[in-house]
């Protein structure tokens, strides 16, 4: 039976390499047919706000990545509800076009479902 | 079930109230590195959930003393715990 | 049981791959198996065949290096992380048209499917963060 992946995403786009060495992680696995769930969480909700214009800081956009996501077959992102709430982002801010965002409350029993997890 | 390792500081980051925020019941707790500070003043209340394991290499490395309600674990401890859960989540930054 | 690992930490610049390299060493001491080593992000400067630490400091690379001997270790470097930080092999330091390659012998350089393969592969994944 095929395990099941999840990336764990915690970083805020562009401070650090990390989130975006992550999401490429992600574009490699699904390009491999090895698909990895999404589940963004603290400051990783921040990677999914619209309206990114990375060129300010010479940085390519991060948003190119997530729109990869359904083009290589990653169709559902999720998001820690919680995580939204402290940081007063509303999820109608949120769209990744051709996928579909889908809140968590219960982030334990979410993470429970999966054989392994990679964290970004 | 889950095995959570925290290796940063919960003076310095979110990392142990994000996995505490993630913690189900028959999950664990690992902390390694500076994660061990949490151990160490007001911090150790927020730790609410059980079991509590933490790496001795890491707390002697930083002369911290370990509260009661802590297991202290070796290396080949820290291995059959990664054994004996799945998934195992980092939470580090 | 088989165990891949993923190391995000340079060496001698955070805990991350000296942990790494401890619970590795357990790990075969109690008979288990290590899949794969992937370095990624910072991590891939474990691959530095240029790191040359003060001799009363724990050498991280030989470390891995020894343990590779040993253990037949499948230490793979993430080649797009590496790029980006200066740790390349002498073919793609002449394909990139830079002075030199580093990368450290018993290491190799791969795809980011490396790490998706680990995962599918291993019974246990743990993420050793910087």
């Amino acid at each position: 039976m095929a395990k099941r992946l999840l990336a764990l995403c915690r970083q805020a786009p562009y401070g650090n390499a990390l989130a975006r060495e992550g999401l490429e992680a992600v574009l490699a696995a699904a390009a491999m047919d090895q698909a990895a769930d999404l589940l963004f969480l603290g400051d990783g909700v921040f990677q999914l706000l619209d309206d990114q214009r990375a060129e300010a800081i010479e940085q390519k956009n991060l948003r190119r990545n997530l729109q990869a996501l359904p083009i290589f077959g990653v169709e559902t992102v999720h998001i820690c509800e919680r995580s939204l709430l402290e940081r007063g982002i509303d999820a109608g801010q949120l769209q990744i076009p051709g996928a579909g965002l889908k809140l968590i409350a219960d982030t334990s029993r979410f993470i429970a479902g999966y054989d392994s997890v990679l964290s970004f | 079930m889950t095995l959570h390792i925290v290796s940063k500081s919960p003076y310095s980051s979110s990392a142990l109230t994000d996995c505490i925020g993630s913690f189900a019941e028959g999950d664990a707790l690992l902390l390694i590195e500076d994660g061990v500070y949490a151990l160490s003043g007001p911090a150790s209340e927020k730790i609410t959930i059980s079991p509590v394991y933490c790496l001795e290499a890491d707390t002697d490395a930083r002369g911290l003393s370990i509260p009661e309600n802590i297991q202290a674990i070796d290396d080949a401890r820290w291995v059959s715990l990664c054994t004996e859960h799945n998934p195992i989540v980092s939470w580090f930054k | 049981m088989k165990f891949s690992l993923v190391i995000y930490g340079a060496p001698h610049a955070s805990q991350s791959a000296a942990s790494a390299l401890r619970f590795a060493r357990a790990l075969l001491q109690q008979g288990h198996e290590i899949h794969r080593v992937f370095f990624y992000c910072d991590g891939v400067h474990n691959g530095s065949a240029l790191s040359a630490p003060p001799q009363d400091e724990t050498d991280l690379v030989a470390g891995w290096q020894s343990l590779q001997e040993q253990h037949r270790l499948d230490l793979v470097v993430c080649i797009a992380a590496a790029q980006r930080r200066g740790v390349l092999s002498e073919s793609e330091a002449l394909r990139l048209e830079k002075p030199a390659g580093n990368l450290a012998e018993g290491f190799e350089l791969s795809g980011l499917g490396q790490l998706a393969d680990a995962a599918a592969r291993s019974d246990r994944l743990i993420t050793f963060g910087a």
